[in-house]
């Protein structure tokens, strides 16, 4: 290594770094190009919803080296600490290159040992599996078989599965892993507004006056956000700062009114808010006259517990989602109960703060952004809590403008973009249609070219039900895809863990490394990932994105949705639809691939639209460009669906631009919907307009304080709440393998009080035991660093594969959105 | 060989502290530095093991608001551990 070339890369380092902080370093100009064999080209990362931009390297077929794309207007050259190891997470010694069979003897046994096998054997062995769990006759549809998948599949992985799933296996148990995520954001913006995802968009980072946060750590799990978010309060006058957690975390360090509330509380919050907003008057009153309507919702909903549990079967309205048209009097009637003064015994919080931060949204000059993630979604009451923040943004018309912008931020890439826009829900069919309405599963029918009847009318099992089903024997022939659920779901002990060794079941699991899940599998897929395929991702500001495969994928690896395409192949439809559905579709004696995928739309493009110098290993597998024709199929149900407002651009522009924010309306971007201006789909004279909903209008929809389902008691006497931190990404099935990420935070510890840590005889660093009433798990005591825990409570992230903080977890969700609340149970803390 | 370069957002008034802080860590180095208390920083160091951990340190310092990483190159020198696990 000469000096010379250390000084130059030394300088191009800190050249990159001013040029994203915007400032120029005396005596440098320009770095010297240099020829060192990388091929750069755009991507984006593989990590949480931001969407950052990365620039990927490649040299000798790897990838050698990632950078912040100074193009990508979401980070503009920045990365966070992950995506810049981003290079290193398809490296990992382990990953899996083939497939992996349970077996003794040569043959399938539930309890044998993980052999190799080729993809024919495990198609073969899949297809006997899934082929004795479903009746083509019954009129219910295959209820046997099942498939989770995720928000970090790219678009057409999602409407692969999907598709395969709903028009092909007539079942609709397929949802994601963002119904532990993002499921009770959806189901606020889908009763308020009628069309998934935010109003606005990053660019409110910058345009808002005020920032506040509401159980989002920003700073470790958007870091590139936050960094926007504290550009603007250093430099614009007057910029504040609220932070709303149940614990003391980074985001501290920037609050101008750090508020630590009791868990739950939030509910109570944010109606004394909107009691302040019509105490003082405050509120727009032409905003609500034009475009608000004001709804009761049905109380005492229950905890989504097993329907045997005790409080379900205590509560009066157990999964209720009905709610009641009322008038502005009543609203203001049953808010009014919410006075500063119950607020703040409730949450705990001194009344000064919270009065502070009414006043930031009563205030009409000042523009408020709002951020939540966790806090608010994982939350036994979390369509309500999102929906009460609605509530305060649209009595003040403080929406859907730029700085005004209630924003439901994301954690996984294509949460959005995937998950929820494809229809991978367990209830949902692509751009937002649903199963259970007559006219979407005819207009899917339509597209997709299948008769009437296929598609079944009834929801299927989301996330938490699946695993009940496993455990009873109810779902039999399982596919897990792209996602670590057995370490990221709730109550592993008594529902998980033993619905994927129950021996009536086959599971099969889809991944690149041998994370929990897949270990806890019967057969493991190997899967390509990231870069090893082209792919396309959506963040949480409804921006698409593409990118081209840039390095093959290891030994035998292939993507997720060359596995569902290949495994098509083996059903005919007399396996898997009813013989009259079949008479009635020109269809008999076709494969599901003949169907679903070789049907003239998907097989559309042939491979000589592939850009020269990059690799596409399934259209060369298949013969035809399948990611265009999946996305072009995909594209028409925007276009020809019943429900406007999600269309898209044609899939090469994608592949020019740095992406583009939905709707896509004369190749033009919309940056704030809902708004004249700004919004095609908002009409010259409309202003404002709720096109989600018929009559225009967005719904105000009152809901109260209920209990969590589980609070701290004699014998569990802390709450205990977990999440992420910095260092790594969800599970760590990626992070733990990068050496340098291992290294900043190998263990998970447990966050605690010093005076709580101090009131059991336990100190920093001693090893404990945590224990709920599903099970225990040591660990260490951490009682300073980043998290500084109130009395009562402890944090214990769930990255570590060796510390399962879902043994621990209750399964209680929301009982509207079936999200899980991983953030409040009862647990205790004793020595080990 | 690790050399980064890095964008630090500092709290306004403890920017020239954390300044100090970094002025006796091994390898690091201040290149500028905004009016509104960003620095641009390179870390230089002989692996991966040091160069995380000057991460963390950084990251960790008093008055640190958030720091981002902009560029890395990194080259692994002849027997050097790679695997953590």
């Amino acid at each position: 290594m000469s000096v010379t070339r250390r000084d130059f890369i030394k300088t191009n380092a800190a050249l990159a770094a001013a040029t994203a902080a915007g400032v120029t370093l005396p005596g440098i100009d320009k770095a010297a190009e240099a020829d060192d064999g990388i091929r750069w080209d755009k991507g984006v990362c593989r990590f949480c919803g931001t969407g950052c931009g990365v620039m990927v390297g490649v040299k000798d077929g790897r990838v050698v080296a990632t950078q912040g794309d100074p193009d990508a207007p979401v980070n503009k050259g920045l990365n966070c600490i992950k995506g810049y190891f981003l290079s290193k997470i398809m490296y990992g010694k382990d990953r899996v290159t083939t497939p992996l069979l349970r077996m003794t003897d040569g043959k399938f046994d539930k309890n044998g040992e993980f052999t190799p096998i080729t993809w024919d054997q495990a198609f073969d062995i899949m297809a006997e599996k899934w082929k004795a769990a479903i009746d083509p006759e019954d009129p219910k549809g295959a209820t046997r078989v099942g498939m989770f998948g995720s928000g970090q599949w790219t678009i057409w992985e999602g409407y692969a599965a999907a598709k395969f799933m709903k028009a092909g296996l007539r079942s609709n148990n397929i949802d994601p892993n963002a119904r532990h995520c993002m499921a009770s954001a959806v189901g606020a913006f889908m009763r308020a507004f009628g069309i998934d995802e935010p109003m606005g968009c990053y660019d409110d980072l910058e345009h808002a006056d005020a920032f506040v946060l509401w159980g989002a750590n920003m700073a470790e799990m958007h870091p590139i956000l936050w960094s926007r978010l504290t550009d603007t309060r250093l430099t614009k006058p007057g910029c504040e700062v609220h932070v709303l957690s149940t614990f003391e975390n980074r985001n501290f360090e920037l609050a101008d009114n750090p508020i630590v509330f009791e868990p739950q509380s939030d509910l109570a919050i944010l109606n004394f808010i909107a009691n302040y907003i019509i105490q003082t008057k405050a509120y727009d009153e032409d905003f609500i006259t034009k475009h608000v309507n004001f709804n009761k919702a049905t109380t005492d909903i229950g905890y989504g517990l097993r329907p045997d549990h005790p409080l379900e079967k205590k509560a009066k309205n157990p999964g209720k989602g009905k709610f009641h048209k009322i008038g502005f009097d009543e609203y203001a009637k049953l808010v009014s109960e919410y006075t500063l003064e119950k607020a703040s015994k409730m949450s705990g919080v001194e009344p000064e703060k919270l009065l502070r931060l009414a006043k930031v949204y009563a205030d009409p000059n000042k523009k408020v952004a709002s951020y939540w993630t966790m806090g608010f979604n994982q939350h036994v009451r979390g369509v309500w809590v999102n929906g009460l923040l609605y509530n305060v943004h649209l009595l003040m018309g403080k929406i859907a403008e730029p700085g005004n912008s209630p924003f439901s931020l994301t954690g996984q890439p294509s949460a959005c973009g995937t998950a929820r826009e494809v229809g991978t829900f367990a209830h949902r069919l692509p751009a937002d249609l649903v199963v259970k309405v007559k006219a979407h599963r005819a207009a899917a029918e339509k597209i997709w070219n299948i008769p009437p009847g296929v598609i079944p009318p009834k929801p299927g099992y989301h996330a938490v039900l699946q695993h009940r089903m496993l455990k009873d024997g109810k779902l039999n022939a399982y596919w897990v895809q792209c996602t670590n659920n057995m370490q990221a779901a709730p109550n592993m002990n008594e529902e998980g863990y033993p619905g994927y060794r129950n021996p009536a079941n086959f599971i099969v699991v889809s991944d690149p490394y041998p994370t929990g899940t897949a270990v806890s599998a019967d057969l493991i897929l190997p899967t390509a990932m990231w870069m090893e395929k082209e792919g396309a991702y959506g963040n949480a500001e409804r921006r698409t994105q593409f990118w081209r495969q840039q390095v093959d994928p290891p030994g035998e690896a292939k993507s997720d949705f060359w596995q569902v395409i290949e495994f098509s192949k083996r059903f005919k439809v007399e396996d898997v639809w009813p013989a009259d559905v079949i008479a009635k579709s020109g269809h008999a004696g076709k494969t599901l691939y003949e169907v679903l995928f070789a049907n003239g739309q998907v097989d559309k493009y042939p491979l000589t639209e592939l850009q020269e110098g990059f690799n596409n290993t399934e259209s060369k597998d298949l013969g035809f460009y399948v990611q265009k024709g999946l996305y072009e199929e995909y594209r028409r149900f925007q276009y020809e669906g019943p429900k406007k407002g999600h269309e898209m651009a044609e899939f090469e522009v994608y592949h020019q631009t740095r992406g583009l924010r939905w709707p896509v309306m004369g190749g033009k971007e919309t940056l704030w919907r809902y708004r004249e201006g700004y919004d095609p789909h908002v009409k010259a004279g409309q202003g404002v307009r709720f096109y989600g909903k018929k009559d225009g209008r967005a719904n105000i929809i009152f809901a109260p304080y209920e209990p969590p389902a589980e609070s701290p008691d004699a014998e569990y006497d802390l709450w205990l709440s977990t999440g992420r931190i910095l260092e790594h990404w969800h599970s760590g099935s990626m992070t733990m393998r990068v050496p340098e990420l291992y290294r900043a935070f190998p263990h998970a510890v447990l966050y605690m009080n010093p005076l709580d840590a101090k009131e059991r005889g336990l100190r920093r660093g001693q090893a404990v035991k945590v224990q709920t009433r599903r099970g225990e798990v040591e660990t260490r005591i951490e009682t300073r660093g980043r998290n500084k825990l109130p009395r009562g409570m402890v944090f214990f992230p769930w990255f570590d594969v060796n510390q399962l903080v879902n043994k621990l977890t209750l399964d209680a969700t929301d009982p509207l959105s079936k999200e899980t609340d991983f953030k409040k149970c009862a647990c205790r803390v004793v020595a080990a | 060989m690790s050399i980064s370069g890095l964008v630090i957002h500092t709290l306004p008034d403890k920017t020239h502290a954390v300044r100090d802080a970094i002025a006796v860590m091994a390898g690091v180095e201040v290149h500028a530095t905004t009016e509104d208390g960003r620095l641009v920083v390179t870390v230089d160091q002989p692996d991966a093991k040091k160069a995380t951990d000057a991460l963390v340190a950084l990251n960790g310092l008093d008055g640190v608001l958030n720091a981002a990483l902009v560029y890395n190159f990194f080259e692994q020198d002849a027997g050097e551990k790679e695997d953590p696990q």
